[in-house]
């Protein structure tokens, strides 16, 4: 299966990442209409600012996933070859996952009571935030061993 | 061909049978259930009651889930004794079940306190699809509610009725709420908030009888004081249901003694879930940690076990998430340390200037012992984790509990963690 990496010292935190995951889950798809839908959607990775660099973090779809033993709501699966999905009508909103995520990559949307985590863009099966970051900060490739 | 009977179609019971099937087609299982449902989400009865969730999306598991697997599930059976030495199990009917080996995960019940009248009818506990559609009935002719507890539970119980207009009373033995898993500040930031949304709550005070012939009509508190409802809800905790095995042979405690593969002293006989006492990986003992994470985890490790894989478990963790009228909290592990500044143990804290963000963490000797987030709960998995693993926080502690504290932090501490900077 093919993964995420980051290379933090790449990173400027351009956060075209953050801007292109948003506009890629908004129902438009579009920027200029995706900022002034009801509700702007959330991206689901985001470049933390630090003193030692700039580090981008989503959802690692990792093998363990404690997440999905953790879903009350059955609304998580994992398949080996798509990672990690995520059924969102049926989410409750009980952040049980957040409880359950060790690399803090899943992020709470208050305003519909959903979580929200990166699916590696499955419409389009291509991460958005690998294919648009200028510096190739982010890349998405086969997992490393 | 080897024949697994697993006592129990909830979360433990079908983790077990849903990771065997993922590399074993062959061995023979059957699923007991003393309940009418396929699996169904039972932390979401809450939702339930609320009238969030709808009945039909309670279950997570439909028969032919169980037709797909191959999986014999056998409804409405109530197992009443385990004769071990005889490889069967004895249900109720009077049949018996042989098996090879056999998965104990029957779970746990409301504990209901020993007083006058606890058994009259609107009296109930909050476990089973069954019990909330009685609750749901009665709150159609009682406009009061008592809860009798302010635990996880209780609370829950007294949010969804309220949801449902009646008047709620919460009958606390303890000075708070919540407080088997917050400390005094953040269970008193949920007292204020179920105040404010109409909840009434009675701290220090406890129940001494339900009034009522047959049905409950009033209950009768220490302090005399006397409260008229036909509907009371039980939210004192649970108790793993060891009944069934008190004769068995199987050691107990408070719940089945397992080792680190979810086997009891009996090598034929496995144990997962509420009803199994494991090794609480943070409070380095053994313990009942009664919570469906905990659950899934086990029946997976029993799994393995059961077919030789010799998978060890690494411990179950005290960890709660809850959520009410917009307020989200989540806790795990120590949350009131023994002896708060002895011993090795250091609290750190923030919260914002209008108090309503609060974070708290234990440590002690510089592992992380538990924590408490309310109101802006991100990132409390990475503390988590570094608390199951015993790392040592010195270098970073002074991060923590920053607003910008993310995994990056977390990259030179030395543990076990996908790579993912290149
Ligand atoms: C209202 C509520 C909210 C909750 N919220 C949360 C939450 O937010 N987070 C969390 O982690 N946990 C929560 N829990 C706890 C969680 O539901 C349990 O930890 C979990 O269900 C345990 O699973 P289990 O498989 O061990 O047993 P159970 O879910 O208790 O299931 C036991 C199974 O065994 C069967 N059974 C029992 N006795 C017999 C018998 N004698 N013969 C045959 N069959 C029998 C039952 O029918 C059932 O199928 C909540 C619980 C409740 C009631």
């Amino acid at each position: 299966m093919k993964k995420l990496y980051y290379d933090p010292k790449k990173c400027t935190a351009c956060k075209t990442c953050e801007i292109v995951c948003a506009i890629g889950h908004s129902p438009s798809k579009d920027l200029y209409t995706a900022i002034v839908e009801d509700n702007v959607s959330l991206p689901s990775v985001r470049v933390y600012v630090g003193q030692e660099g700039n580090f981008p973090l989503a959802c690692r779809h990792c093998k363990d996933h404690p997440c999905v033993n953790a879903c009350i709501a059955s609304a998580l699966s994992y398949d080996t070859e798509k990672g990690l999905l995520f059924n969102k009508e049926k989410c409750v909103g009980c952040w049980m996952c957040v409880m359950a995520c060790p690399y803090g990559a899943v992020r709470t949307d208050k305003r519909d009571n959903k979580s929200v985590r990166c699916d590696l863009c499955a419409d389009i099966n291509d991460p958005r935030c690998a294919k648009n970051c200028p510096t190739k900060a982010i890349v998405y490739v086969e997992e490393k061993k | 061909m080897k024949h697994l009977l697993i006592i129990g179609n909830s979360a433990a019971g079908i983790s077990c049978a849903e990771n065997i099937r993922k590399k074993d087609k062959e061995i023979k299982i059957t699923i007991l259930s003393k309940e009418d449902y396929t699996a169904y989400n039972r932390c979401l009865i809450s939702y339930y009651l609320s009238g969030d969730v709808k009945e039909d999306k309670l279950i997570y598991r439909a028969k032919d889930f169980y037709k797909d697997n191959a999986i014999e599930l056998l409804l409405n059976k109530k197992a009443i004794r385990i004769d071990a030495k005889k490889n069967q199990v004895v249900l109720e009917d009077k049949t018996r079940l042989d098996y090879d080996v056999l998965l104990v995960a029957n779970g746990a019940s409301p504990k209901f306190p020993e007083i006058k009248g606890i058994r009259k009818k609107g009296v109930l506990g909050f476990r089973t699809i069954a019990d909330t559609k009685e609750m749901l009935d009665m709150s159609l002719v009682s406009p009061v509610a008592c809860i009798l507890g302010g635990g996880l539970i209780g609370l829950k119980a007294a949010y969804g009725l309220k949801k449902r207009n009646l008047d709620v009373k919460v009958i606390v033995k303890s000075p708070q709420v919540l407080s088997q898993i917050l400390d005094k500040e953040s269970s008193e930031m949920f007292q204020r908030r179920l105040i404010e949304h109409g909840i009434e709550i009675l701290t220090g005070s406890d129940v001494q009888e339900v009034i009522g012939n047959g049905d409950c009509k009033a209950i009768k508190l220490d302090s005399g004081k006397v409260i008229a409802t036909s509907l009371v809800v039980v939210g004192k905790g649970v108790t793993p249901n060891t009944d069934l095995i008190e004769e068995s042979g199987i050691s107990f405690d408070e719940g089945i003694k397992v080792d680190e593969y979810m086997k009891t002293n009996i090598p034929t006989i496995y144990a997962a879930g509420d009803i199994a006492q494991a090794y609480d990986a943070i409070l380095e003992k053994a313990s009942v940690n009664a919570l469906w994470p905990n659950a899934v985890e086990q029946g997976m490790i029993a799994a393995r076990n059961i077919m030789g894989e010799n998978k060890k478990y690494a411990g179950s963790t005290g960890m709660n998430s809850v959520e009410f009228f917009g307020l989200p909290v989540i806790s795990f592990g120590m949350t009131r340390p023994p002896h708060p500044g002895e011993d090795g143990y250091e609290e750190i804290v923030t919260r914002d200037k209008r108090n309503t963000i609060y974070k708290k963490i234990i440590l002690k000797n510089n592992v992380i012992k538990g924590a408490i987030f309310v109101n802006k709960i991100e990132n409390i998995g990475i503390l988590l984790k570094l608390a199951k693993l015993k790392v040592d926080v010195s270098t970073i502690k002074d991060t923590l509990l920053r607003s910008d504290f993310n995994f990056s932090v977390t990259k030179d501490l030395h543990y076990e963690k996908e790579e993912f900077y290149l």
